[in-house]
């Protein structure tokens, strides 16, 4: 990866997430610390244009799919979506207010988002149907699905792997924020009995469920931009996962790997702290900008 | 040919309805979480491409139905009844309804016609549960001339559809002819100042019980409603032009049921006729012995009702 792309796609992970606090703090609701771990990702597959797609044509028959399963992410995809021209930025400024395209959950009618999720577990098993359709109508389009690693302990996920394996759905890309974090508890942790059940060892179970699999750094973009560098045309006649290591919050040190942010938004003195992390002096809210000092 | 859908019964005749559109039409498809049919066979003999198989997985048959909606093709799901309906409730919600797409859960074994297998097989909360969810259709016909109707009605009205089929071995209602089945409510035996109101198995029953309560002097209409939601008011009120009393029944929970569904609709356009609603009360069947054992203690049986009806009248 060339350095001025690698700076280029950094100084715009940047922007994403100074965005996602932004609509955030102003509508009081998101998941911040979602979108956060999963933002090097997104803006790989839209900026770096790892994915075929047309923002004037949302639903251009030869796009690849994109199938956000953690629908709580929706609120670091719609910076994404908006920079490449899907819909108004302005959209941005009125996330989950009044006659608001956008929602604190992904929704199906906002141009680029393909399903309505926010409820875990759906992604995967709507991915194999397409990537199923796909296949059949040998066309050389791609689903891609990105799940959260907390979403795993659906049951519902487990369905769709066995079926992806089976039927060899080699069309099906699935990417894993594997940040750790649930809403109350880590995952592969044992501090505290609010800690979910385990993932590990995630690599294997996907394997043996008849994937091939990828482990990278998911906020390192020459690992994504490597992982993803023959998706069409890998050897393998076998669904990918690709497991992202991620951390939860990243950038915001208040945040980051920290319990109690699954949905949370910071004020006050919080808030301060985020945008001194992420550089902010102040912080444009409702249309006025907000000295960062006085939070909400 | 009533003779061979009388063996076949309905799921069958809708299959083998539904297969001219299936073969025609490489835009349907079909999938089923492991269960199969006689006439199913046909289906991925003919035209793999679109027969899927995805095993005892309600989940991801809902889902992969949603992911194959959205590329466009119209979407059958089967299963047996409480694990295309309860099992999935969540993908029904957000996968079907929601997104608004045109696929059609059909499950098999409505109400108790899986008797002897217990609570884990009855589907006495269905009506309930998927009425419930906006923009699903909710279909529950009497016999495979409905059932074969059927078949070209979800085709011809591609959306979130719910069609429960009771098991094989059930008798005809209609035969041939020229029935409005798209109406979704259905007069099958006119006449009389109380009308049975009935959906599934049960319109049989109702038909035994008018011959009863005739015989005890009563005179009874009896009215199919073959097509819970939407429900055609206009037609059901047609239907009951002169009635005085109305009588429901359903092998299904009272709670939401049928009975429920004409409460509603009475209180929603000022109706004020007396209404008794014949079903299952709050509880899980346990009893062995087969159907109409099931029907005998619980109040379902012929004999239970048309006493229950006359002591109601009088």
């Amino acid at each position: 990866m060339q350095p001025e792309q690698r700076k280029a796609l950094e100084s715009k992970a940047h922007w994403v997430r100074c965005k996602v606090l932004e609509m955030a703090a102003h509508a009081k609701s998101g998941h911040i610390s979602s979108a956060f771990s999963q933002t090097e990702l997104l803006v790989a597959l839209y900026h770096g244009r790892l994915m075929n797609f047309d923002p004037k044509n949302p639903r251009w028959e030869k796009r690849d799919r994109f199938i956000l399963s953690k629908g709580q992410g929706g609120i670091g995809l719609y910076p994404v979506l908006a920079d490449q021209g899907f819909f108004p930025s302005s959209e941005l400024d009125n996330f989950a207010g009044r006659d608001s395209l956008l929602g604190v959950h992904a929704e199906h009618h906002v141009p680029g988002m393909e399903i309505l999720s926010g409820s875990l577990g759906h992604g995967l098993p709507v991915a194999t149907g397409i990537a199923q359709i796909g296949l059949v109508k040998k066309q050389p389009w791609l689903v891609i699905c990105l799940l959260g690693d907390g979403e795993l302990a659906e049951g519902s996920n487990w369905e769709a792997a066995l079926y992806a394996g089976s039927k060899s759905l080699s069309n099906l890309v699935c990417i894993v924020d594997r940040n750790g974090g649930g809403v109350i508890g880590y995952s592969d942790r044992v501090e505290f009995p609010c800690d979910g059940p385990r993932m590990n060892p995630l690599d294997k179970k996907f394997e043996a469920f008849g994937f091939e699999v990828r482990t990278i750094n998911g906020h390192d973009f020459g690992e994504i931009f490597t992982a993803f560098g023959d998706i069409r045309h890998r050897q393998h006649k076998k669904p990918l996962m690709i497991i992202a290591n991620t951390h939860k919050g990243k950038g915001a040190s208040i945040m980051e790997d920290k319990r109690l942010w699954h949905y949370r938004v910071p004020a006050g003195n919080d808030l301060a702290v985020t945008c001194q992390d992420l550089g902010l002096k102040s912080l444009p809210i409702g249309g006025k900008r907000v000295k960062a000092e006085q939070g909400e | 040919m009533a003779s061979t859908k009388f063996i076949l019964g309905m799921r069958d005749a809708f299959f083998n309805a539904l297969f001219e559109f299936y073969k025609k039409d490489p835009e349907v498809v079909f999938i089923t979480a492991d269960n199969g049919a006689p006439t199913l066979d046909q289906f991925y003999q003919q035209r793999p491409d679109q027969y899927f198989q995805v095993g005892i997985a309600e989940q991801q048959l809902i889902g992969m139905a949603c992911g194959m909606a959205l590329e466009g093709k119209k979407v059958y799901t089967y299963a047996i009844a409480p694990f295309v309906t309860t099992r999935c409730y969540e993908q029904n919600k957000i996968d079907i309804c929601a997104m608004n797409l045109p696929i059609c859960n059909i499950g098999v074994g409505a109400g108790y016609a899986y008797d002897i297998m217990g609570p884990t097989h009855h589907t006495v909360e269905d009506l309930t549960i998927m009425r419930a969810l906006p923009n699903m259709t909710v279909h529950s016909p009497a016999d495979s001339y409905c059932a074969e109707a059927l078949a070209e009605i979800s085709y011809r009205n591609p959306g979130p559809q719910y069609v429960r089929f009771d098991r094989a071995g059930v008798p005809e209602i209609y035969g041939e002819g020229n029935h409005k089945f798209a109406d979704g409510v259905l007069l099958t035996c006119p006449g009389g100042p109380v009308a049975l109101v009935a959906t599934g198995i049960m319109v049989h029953q109702a038909q035994k019980v008018a011959t009863e309560l005739a015989e005890a002097g009563v005179k009874a209409r009896v009215i199919d409603v073959c097509r819970i939601k939407p429900l055609n008011t206009e037609r059901l009120f047609e239907y009951l032009k002169g009635v005085k009393r109305v009588v429901s029944m359903e092998e299904h929970l009272l709670t939401g049921g049928l009975g429920s569904l004409l409460a509603e609709t009475f209180s929603d356009n000022d109706m004020r006729l007396p209404l008794l609603r014949i079903g299952q009360n709050d509880r899980y069947v346990f009893d062995m012995g087969g159907r109409e054992v099931i029907w005998e203690k619980h109040g379902l049986d012929v004999v239970s009702m048309t006493q229950r009806i006359l002591r109601w009248v009088k």
